[in-house]
């Protein structure tokens, strides 16, 4: 029999040091607040800078959702008008494109420092584990928003993308190998990439998943300001900064940069440039796939694996490494930032090697 | 008559008198060699009054000067007219802020009880003298447009005339009133400089440009510790005054800008009748395009059999695309027996459609994780990612009757034959109850 007392007393034990409801005021949770200042402090840019991405895509995309059409007849046609005919129409469209893959780039960095500054210990782990989720809520993002304009490699790349939802399934025992197709098929939801999963492509990306992203930001933001900034390195740091006006002020100053940079990158490199894709062609249902079908970049470091391995390989692997992800708070609780710091250069560099020479490492290994 | 003593007399009078009267009391009375300071009598009138004035006419009387000494520059300048227009709005919105930085400084004279004793009636007559002046040159400036161009045939020469000691008066007889007023007004300026305060303009303080600002204040040295505390929080509050009108007013060109861009964007671009067409044309074609798909799905619902073309259309390298009863894609080829070969076209490895290119060896290629299959068995290569073969259709072929010639089954099991006769009109179709069994 459990001791319902003790297991109670442990419960609110756990959540009131997760989020010491005596530290939300204003004094605790802004005046006092304080940086470290110490060789890895650029770290703390990191996550602000991908929410200023993210909040680039709120804008751009409630500027796109003026003119976008979530129809199998219009969604690319009402792309290329944006494109052609609207004022400043191509330059918000490049906007959200780069500002995506900036977002998702930023997103990995933060994670690879978060976790080499061991910021994940005890009293941080819920902070963690919404910050885990939050990236795959981002690549969810990605891949949902590639379908939109509803292209030829778009549709393709879709089709490969929810059949390998479904490849799970043989790996799977008895009843439950038939889920991930229950789940294709929901998310297709109808026999064919059709109307019904733009359909709901659409709602998850302009609805359900930045609700569910700001509810979960929400939370990520509240625990760090409640619990403040992590020490980061094993040395606690001698010179700190305010948060508010020092810190803030060098932030803002960094968002107004990285604003100005891609504001003129996106003004003069079309997106679709560093991917030679034949984007603006309309998806064809009596087309073939057309060759080089590859996803975007940040899909790179899963996907050439997967044309080189077994997918089973795969499958293993990405679930240790989801697991790992989620349980870090408690695996690596004793770990020095030292070892840490190795593991997440390790990962950066295999990261870094996959998007960039994945394609060499994959003909190589195929001729 | 007049004319001659106007704009001939007078003027030498005048710069034979402003010359030497100058000199001569720079030599004699050095020390008044300046204008009276009376900024710790009266500081607030003074800013607003001076800075406005003195802004205006170092400008204004620049110009005049730049026209005169370099007649030929100032011409080409002007006859560009969005220059000659920039240079008199400029000209006329800085006579203004003379004009109101004067009459600040003539009631700050009239009506502050401490300036009142230091101020001399030489000083109100050259505040009258000023605001009459000023006041020519801004009604010029309204009546007579355009003087900055215009000048250049009339006054110019006429100062010229002067200087060259061969003075010619017609250059500026026929002038209207106005400027003829403003030209003796001129004349009497010069001449009452050695007698007033205006001598001061030879003693043009360059260097305060440069040297950190001073503040004349009370040597009461409790007031001394007061006011300079007082004075370096002014100084810090003007700076950040600069800095946050810079900002604002930066800010508020970048949201004109920003508002303009936006608006124009939510607005919505205004089509001409070709592009507008052309995109109407567009909208129809992939409209229709949907339709014809609805129709296939529609079809597949209600009939038996479904067309993939003709027979004789069928080649045996060059597939052609049709879509089965579950809405997948699927290719037609003419096999080897001169009969067709249906396979499908969704890869077994993760649905990709099949390319529809026959290869040297008989394959189609999916081009998404690079399978080859093989057309006749259906079978991928050894090193492909999909391992399943691609399925068989079965069809049916009938004549332009209906009546059925051949049929295959998903098995692979042909009965019947085409008659060659037939072969240019026969049909080639998938019925449903073949679809069932594949």
């Amino acid at each position: 029999m459990i001791d319902l007392d003790r297991a109670t007393h442990s419960l609110t034990q756990f959540v009131s040091e997760r989020f010491p409801v005596e530290k939300l005021n204003f004094h605790s949770m802004v005046e006092k607040k304080e940086v470290p200042i110490h060789s890895m402090s650029w770290g703390y840019y990191t996550g602000g800078l991908t929410m200023f991405f993210f909040m680039i895509q709120v804008v751009t995309g409630l500027f796109l959702l003026f003119y976008y059409q979530p129809t199998v007849s219009d969604a690319n046609i009402s792309v290329e008008y944006i494109s052609l005919h609207v004022a400043g129409g191509a330059l918000i469209r490049n906007m959200h494109a780069w500002s995506s893959s900036c977002m998702i780039f930023f997103a990995m960095v933060h994670l690879l420092t978060a976790f080499a500054m061991k910021s994940f210990v005890k009293p941080r782990e819920i902070t963690w584990i919404a910050g885990v989720i939050l990236l795959f809520i981002t690549f969810t993002f990605g891949f949902t928003g590639y379908l939109l304009p509803w292209n030829q490699i778009a549709v393709n790349a879709t089709k490969v993308g929810l059949q390998s939802v479904e490849y799970v399934g043989q790996y799977l025992p008895g009843q439950l190998s038939e889920v991930p197709r229950i789940l294709r098929e929901t998310f297709q939801g109808e026999s064919s990439v059709g109307q019904s999963t733009l359909g709901r492509f659409y709602a998850l990306h302009v609805v359900i998943l930045p609700l569910l992203l700001a509810a979960l930001l929400g939370l990520h933001l509240l625990s760090v300001q409640l619990h403040g900034m992590s020490q980061g390195v094993d040395q606690p740091a001698k010179k700190f900064e305010k948060f508010i006006s020092i810190f803030l002020f060098k932030d803002l100053t960094l968002w107004a940069t990285v604003f100005l940079g891609l504001f003129v990158v996106a003004m003069c490199v079309p997106f679709d440039s560093i991917l030679p894709y034949p984007l603006l062609a309309p998806f064809n249902a009596l087309g073939a796939t057309p060759q080089g079908i590859k996803p975007e970049w940040y899909f790179f470091f899963v996907y050439y694996p997967l044309e080189l391995l077994p997918f089973w390989v795969i499958l293993v692997a990405s679930t240790v490494v989801v697991g790992i992800l989620i349980l870090t708070p408690w695996i690596f609780k004793g770990t020095s930032r030292r070892t840490l710091g190795f593991i997440a250069s390790a990962a950066a560099a295999y990261l870094v090697i996959m998007t960039v020479f994945g394609e060499q490492i994959y003909e190589f290994f195929k001729h | 008559m007049i004319d001659s003593l106007l704009f001939v007399a007078l003027p030498y009078l005048a710069i034979f008198v402003g010359v030497f009267g100058s000199i001569y009391r720079m030599r004699t009375a050095p020390m008044t060699y300046s204008s009276l300071s009376s900024q710790f009598l009266e500081s607030k009138g003074l800013m607003w009054g001076s800075l406005p004035w003195h802004i205006g006419i170092t400008v204004i009387l620049l110009a005049h000067v730049i026209a005169f000494l370099a007649p030929g520059f100032w011409q080409s300048l002007v006859s560009h007219q969005a220059v000659l227009q920039a240079v008199e709005s400029i000209g006329l919105g800085l006579s203004i802020l003379c004009l109101l930085g004067l009459i600040i400084l003539g009631l700050r004279r009239l009506t502050s009880a401490k300036l009142q004793a230091v101020t001399s009636v030489m000083d109100l007559v050259v505040i009258l003298l000023l605001l009459l002046q000023v006041g020519l040159g801004t009604a010029i400036a309204v009546h007579c447009k355009w003087g900055s161009a215009w000048c250049s045939g009339t006054t110019t020469p006429y100062l010229w005339s002067l200087v060259t000691f061969q003075p010619d008066v017609s250059h500026v007889s026929d002038l209207p009133l106005l400027v003829k007023a403003h030209i003796v007004g001129a004349w009497l300026f010069i001449l009452v400089i050695p007698f007033s305060r205006l001598v001061h303009m030879f003693a043009v303080p360059v260097e305060y440009l440069f040297r950190p600002p001073q503040n004349v204040v009370w040597t009461n040295p409790r007031k001394f510790s007061a006011d300079n505390q007082h004075f370096v929080r002014e100084e810090a509050r003007r700076h950040f005054m600069r800095a946050f009108a810079g900002i604002a007013f930066g800010g508020f060109l970048l949201s004109i800008g920003t508002f303009r861009n936006v608006f124009s964007f939510f607005f919505g671009p205004r089509l001409g009748r070709e592009e507008e067409t052309e995109l109407m044309e567009l909208r129809l074609s992939r409209l229709e395009s949907t339709v014809g798909q609805r129709k296939l799905e529609l079809e597949r619902q209600a009939s038996n059999y479904i067309l993939v073309g003709k027979l004789a259309e069928l080649s045996p390298a060059n597939g052609k695309y049709f879509i089965d009863f579950k809405m997948q894609p699927a290719i037609a080829f003419k096999g080897k027996d001169e009969l067709p070969l249906l396979i499908s076209a969704k890869c077994t490895h993760l649905g990709c459609t099949v390319g529809n290119q026959v290869d040297q060896q008989g394959r189609i290629l999916c081009p998404c994780h690079v399978s080859y299959f093989d057309i006749v068995s259906g079978e991928p290569n050894a090193e492909a990612p999909a391992k399943a073969p691609l399925p068989h259709l079965g069809w049916v072929i009938m004549d332009d009757g209906g009546k059925v010639l051949a049929r295959r089954d998903a098995g692979g099991k042909t009965t019947g034959a085409v008659d060659p006769k037939l072969r240019e009109t026969a049909c080639v179709y998938i019925s449903k109850d073949q679809e069932g069994k594949a």
